[in-house]
């Protein structure tokens, strides 16, 4: 039989939840933020550039193979891995047009309205944690550990999701790297 | 607990309704947009900073810095080690130019006047305005402007010249009585080059050259390394000749209150008394001989011991150094006073050694302000047509008994370039908002043989529409058909720095190579010329000596006027980081207040804190009382910067400006501004207020905080370690263990202690040393820190509450300190900052494990672990722990552009504390990791130590002997504060203080 506290604890939940819904719905998102974000935002159609992984950086037939690290240079160098500049992008697409491709032309088009592509983020650690990639990469860890098998990804979607702090610190037991709260957090 | 609900229990319940809630659609996740770059910036890597080499705006000294800029915003300021002036350190004001440049009162685009008010114009019109009211001015125009840099005021000295216009050039804070008197004494008229770091002797008749005079970042450098006691035991004695201790006074070893005015008469009388002993007063013997130190000791109000035992040190010293009154002791006599100085130190023997001349550079010397009150009545003859204002506010600078708005008012057009609003813009018929230094391009040549470029470090902030005061001009001129050959500021700056190049011959390869060296580095290698040998000349033109006369009442209170060491003139006054910096003096902050001696005060029933009508026969102010011991009991003193009108919300009607005390008057023959012209009243309000303070306690009462140890007795600092038994460890599950330790941070972990990862052979033991002896006390330190580690400005109301958040506090103790006669001076500085404790109080009470140790001896402290109970700072006994109150992160935009990305910002309910910059031991750890090597020394220096213009703090990992912070700390001044009373063993090595003066025995 449950107890009377049980029900006061659920009661206290239950209104709580309630409360953070109404929010939502009433004050929710502002104009331009979508509301559903699991299915809007890692969707084909939630990011400006419908942009395949698997067909630049997979290895079957008619993939590119292109490494990692071409666009996201930064990654080895810098604690942020960094999104490739449009002209990154430019720098093939302005010869390989992909037969009309309507997502190429999207990407031309920004390029010559000298304008950002402003990607969904699907990766984001919380504010309070630093994340060097150059570390990682330097030890040796791969880009799919943490990122799944991108190469074979039409659409990007976030794999370990969420990035718990108990599934960093068991890669970083394994791996004997520090487990010091200041390794991360300051 | 069996009928009720287990807290475990409770959360998982929530957990599992919470995790279902979210999955219907419920997650307050937003989406987050990553926007790349169309076109990367070549030398941008993402998440790397970017450092460009400029010059520093905030004053006439002009240090040369590095900016760190990262993601294209510039986020952090400090010193360029390859700068002479700087030598890579910077003062607080230097690290507040980044408010400046993110201030979100500046101005948000051009503005016309309409009506009371103003409104905006487009940049177009702006410049065709100001083009058709130049061009039917003609030769009516003027041009008012600070210390901008040699090319722009050449540039305004050109247009200037093309219609036949005026320009003065105007510094609030004036060294041209020193100029004056160079000129007379020497044939020379600039400042000399002061050499503090070869002194053995320096006196000051009031010249704060740790704060506002002349090059303070150079000064301090150079004062701390001759007066911080050597290895061979060498230590300078400074001794202190002045009516009030300010921030530079505080660190003289002796002090001498001579009444203000009198500085003349004791400098002549000691040159004559010195000149008896075998130095050489050239032509001014008979003047000098003309000066007894009896008359001299009855003039000053000292006694006639005193000045003979001053008599000796200058015969005794090798090199000594005599500084004339600075701007706060600038009196109706102080060209006489500074020339006095001058025959003083040349009569020692310091000409040559302490004090020489470069070769005139050709500049444009300020011209003082004689030249304003011609300006102005000028003005207010209505031959003024256009005045075109830049770089200086004298609305706000000058006395209002100057007449400087009155006449103003008659200007038929007034323009004001500034980058915000100021009290002389509000008076403006045209504003052009300019861009800030770090956003424009500039050169300086702050002395002879020390050239250096400014160019902006990002593009300017988008929020201001805002031009550049060079390319405004250009363009101007161009709509009147003058011909500048050049279409923007930068090619201006490059064309004729092309000349220069040619001219001084200055090498480096072609000119495009120079010049692209000379961005790099910063630093232009100008070959330095001394100017030969000099030697005293006859003077040119008489001059009286004796004290000068000052107004009001005889039994009146002298008034000091000081430039502020956080404000300057006033124009760093909008920015929250100096309101809330507390005063090196008198720990206040957001406000003004009066110094008053204590004696006087109880004389006159006053207390602190006690409002007080100032009454001077020019103006009045009210402000509240600060007693204060470092001042003669017959003088007050306020100091510059507060009370501004039209500034910006963290400055308009805050504190009060002591200008409005002062008589328009100019010295003869500088034509300076006087500024120690008035006695006043000081008449009770009955009102009190408490003074917004961080000031917890002034005196020691012998604990063991600051010891100090006499030179002769160095070595035999007494040892108390043990005297309380064995220190203890406290262990997670063994209780008090005894363990044999003298408490040094590089024994720590303790043998026996249970380590876990805890591995001395492997780890790190993170740890400073500073030097207590080259401390200046001059807080640019915690200017430094917040600006690092992105520390909220809490406000006046906060600080009353005692809420400050600054995460080093500059204790300041006084040990002897005696306004009534001469005689040694003891006050001490104690930067405190977390201890990072071997044996931490905070971490055993904090019961989520927020607060605790890291394997390389650090005390961490993890802010989303953190509840905000607060026992951390409740046990912490150095008080070095601070808490968030409110949401203080959460600034007005665009000041959150400065924050830097490596350092978590805070919330609400989080309790924070140095951490010894953890980030950049990270970054540095990184960075060696991936190039496969060690950690070198020196390679992570902390914000605090970076900036330290006293070079008094090292960092480093102690339990490698080889490492400066482990030598440094190899000392018997060695001590560390409280931990022979509570075992906190921390890791932040003191060194004594050293006086050349008995000092008491302290138990450490």
């Amino acid at each position: 039989m449950i107890k009377k506290q049980w029900f006061a604890a659920l009661a206290v939940t239950t209104l709580t939840v309630a409360t953070v819904a109404l929010v939502l719905v009433n004050g929710g998102p502002a104009a331009g933020q979508t509301s559903s974000p699991q299915q809007v935002e890692y969707g084909p159609e939630g990011q400006p550039v419908a942009f395949p992984h698997n067909v630049h950086a997979g290895s079957e037939e008619g993939q590119f193979q292109i490494d990692c690290m071409y666009c996201h240079f930064s990654a080895e160098r810098s604690n942020a891995a960094g999104i490739p500049p449009v002209a990154s992008c430019m720098g093939c697409h302005s010869i390989v047009r992909g037969d009309g491709s309507e997502e190429i032309a999207k990407v031309v088009g920004f390029w010559e309205r000298r304008e950002p592509i402003p990607w969904n983020r699907i990766y984001k650690v919380a504010d309070h944690v630093q994340f060097p990639h150059l570390r990682h990469i330097a030890a040796g860890v791969d880009c799919t550990t943490c990122h799944g098998p991108v190469a074979e990804m039409g659409v990007i979607q976030e794999v370990q999701q969420p990035l718990y702090m108990g599934w960093c610190l068991t890669c970083h037991l394994e791996m004997g790297a520090s487990r010091d709260c200041t390794t991360c957090h300051y | 607990m069996s009928e009720g609900i287990k807290r475990r229990d409770f959360l998982k319940v929530l957990g599992v309704t919470g995790a279902g809630a979210s999955l219907v659609g419920c997650s307050t996740d937003q989406v987050n947009k990553l926007i790349p770059y169309v076109v990367p910036p070549e030398e941008i890597t993402p998440g790397v900073a970017t450092w460009y080499a400029s010059t520093c705006g905030e004053c006439a000294a002009a240090c040369g810095v590095w900016v760190k800029t990262q993601e294209g915003r510039a986020i952090k300021i400090e010193g360029n080690p390859n700068h002479p002036v700087s030598g890579g350190a910077l003062c607080a004001r230097g690290h507040a130019t980044l408010q400046g440049l993110y201030d979100p009162d500046r101005l948000k685009g051009p503005m016309r006047r309409s009506g009371d008010g103003f409104e905006p114009i487009s940049w177009d019109e702006a410049e065709a305005l100001l083009a058709g009211e130049l061009r039917s001015a003609g030769s009516a125009s003027l041009f008012l402007h600070g210390a901008t840099g040699p090319t722009l005021t050449d540039l305004v000295s050109r247009v200037a010249n093309s219609l036949g216009g005026q320009r003065v050039e105007y510094e609030a804070l004036s060294e041209a009585p020193l100029r004056e008197a160079a000129r007379i004494a020497f044939g020379r008229n600039e400042v000399p080059v002061y050499d503090l770091e070869s002194a053995d002797l320096i006196l000051s008749f009031g010249a704060d050259f740790l704060e506002t005079w002349g090059s303070p970042v150079e000064q301090a450098r150079g004062f701390a390394r001759s007066s911080g006691v050597s290895e061979d035991g060498g230590k300078a004695r400074f001794v202190f000749l002045g009516s009030r201790l300010s921030l530079t006074g505080q660190n003289a070893d002796n002090w001498y209150p001579i009444r203000p005015g009198s500085e003349g008469v004791v400098a002549l009388a000691l040159a004559g008394a010195v000149a008896r002993q075998g130095g050489d007063a050239g032509p001014y013997g008979d003047l000098v001989s003309a000066y007894s130190l009896d008359a001299a000791a009855e003039a000053a109000g000292v006694s006639l011991a005193s000045l003979q035992e001053l008599v000796g040190f200058l015969v005794e010293a090798q090199a000594p150094l005599v500084l004339g009154p600075g701007v706060a002791g600038q009196h109706r006599g102080a060209t006489a006073a500074n020339l006095a100085a001058l025959i003083l130190t040349a009569v020692s023997g310091g000409v040559g050694t302490t004090l020489r001349f470069a070769a005139p550079t050709g500049g444009f010397p300020s011209t003082p302000f004689a030249d304003v009150v011609e300006t102005i009545s000028a003005m207010a003859a209505g031959q003024v047509r256009t005045a075109v204002l830049h770089g200086t506010n004298p609305a706000y600078t000058l006395p209002p008994a100057s007449g400087f708005a009155d006449a103003f008012s008659r200007v038929g057009f007034k323009v004001v370039v500034t980058p915000q609003m100021n009290e002389t813009a509000a008076l403006a018929d045209l504003i052009l908002p300019d861009r800030h230094p770090l956003e424009a391009w500039g050169d300086s040549n702050p002395r002879d043989g020390v050239w250096a470029l400014q160019q902006p470090t990002m593009q300017p902030v988008p929020h201001f529409d805002s031009r550049a005061a060079g390319d405004v001009l250009l363009s101007v001129a161009r709509q009147l058909g003058v011909d500048l050959g050049a279409e923007t500021f930068h090619d201006y700056l490059r064309n004729r720095w092309s000349e220069r190049h040619a001219a001084l011959s200055l090498g480096g390869g072609n000119f495009s190579d120079f010049w692209r060296e000379a961005l790099r580095t910063g630093v232009i290698a100008a070959p330095t010329t001394t100017a030969g040998s000099v030697a005293l000349q006859a003077p040119d033109r008489p001059l009286a000596f004796d004290p000068p006369s000052l107004d009001g009442a005889t039994d009146g209170l002298t008034l000091l006027v000081h430039p502020s060491s956080r404000f300057g003139d006033g124009r760093g006054a909008n920015r929250g980081w100096l309101q809330e910096l507390p005063d090196p003096v008198a720990k206040i902050t957001w406000h003004s207040w009066v110094e008053i001696h204590p004696d006087t005060a109880r004389d006159r029933g006053i207390r602190k804190g006690d409002i007080v009508r100032v009454v001077s026969p020019h103006g009045e102010v009210e402000l509240p009382v600060w007693t204060y011991p470092g001042i003669r009991a017959d003088t007050v003193a306020i100091a510059m910067g507060g009370g501004h009108e039209n500034t910006g919300r963290w400055a308009d009607g805050r504190g009060v400006n002591p200008m409005l005390l002062l008589p328009s008057e100019v010295e003869q023959p500088s034509g300076a501004l006087v500024h120690l012209a008035t006695r006043v009243d000081v008449i009770p309000t009955g009102r009190h207020r408490r003074l917004a303070t961080i000031e917890g306690e002034s005196q020691t009462f012998d604990r063991p905080i600051t010891p100090a140890v006499q030179l002769s007795e160095m070595g035999k600092e007494k040892d108390h370690y043990g005297d309380y038994g064995p220190l203890r460890e406290f262990q997670a599950m063994g209780g008090f263990v005894p363990v044999p330790t003298e408490g040094n941070p590089e024994d720590y972990p303790l043998e026996g202690a249970r380590y876990g990862d805890y591995d001395p052979a492997n780890n790190a033991r993170w740890a400073m040393a500073i030097d207590l002896d080259k401390c200046t006390g001059c807080s640019a330190c915690i200017t430094a820190c917040q600006s690092e580690n992105n520390i909220g400005v809490v406000g006046e109301d906060q600080i009353l509450m005692g809420r400050d958040l600054h995460w080093i506090r500059m204790e300041r103790y006084y040990e002897t300190i005696d306004a009534s006669a001469p005689g040694p001076l003891d006050i001490r500085f104690l930067p405190m900052l977390c201890q990072h404790c071997g044996n931490a109080p905070c971490e055993p009470v904090c019961p989520v494990y927020a607060a605790y140790h890291t394997p390389d001896g650090l005390n961490g402290q993890i802010y989303n672990r953190c509840v905000g109970t607060r026992y951390c700072a409740n046990n912490c006994p150095y008080k070095v722990r601070v808490f968030n109150w409110y949401e203080f992160s959460d600034v007005p935009e665009p000041l959150n552009w400065q924050y830097n990305p490596d350092v978590t910002v805070r919330t609400e309910g989080v309790m924070e504390k140095c951490s010894f910059c953890v980030q950049r031991i990270r970054r540095a750890e990184n960075r060696a990791t991936v190039e496969g090597r060690d950690l070198l020394d020196g390679e992570v220096a902390p914000a605090c130590q970076q900036s330290c213009p006293a070079e008094a703090i090292v960092f480093g990992n102690i339990r490698d002997p080889e490492s400066r912070v482990a030598q440094v700390s190899k000392n018997d001044r060695t001590y560390r504060v409280l931990d022979v009373l509570i075992n906190t063993q921390p890791a932040v090595n003191y060194l004594r203080k050293v006086t050349f003066h008995p000092v008491k025995d302290i138990h450490v």
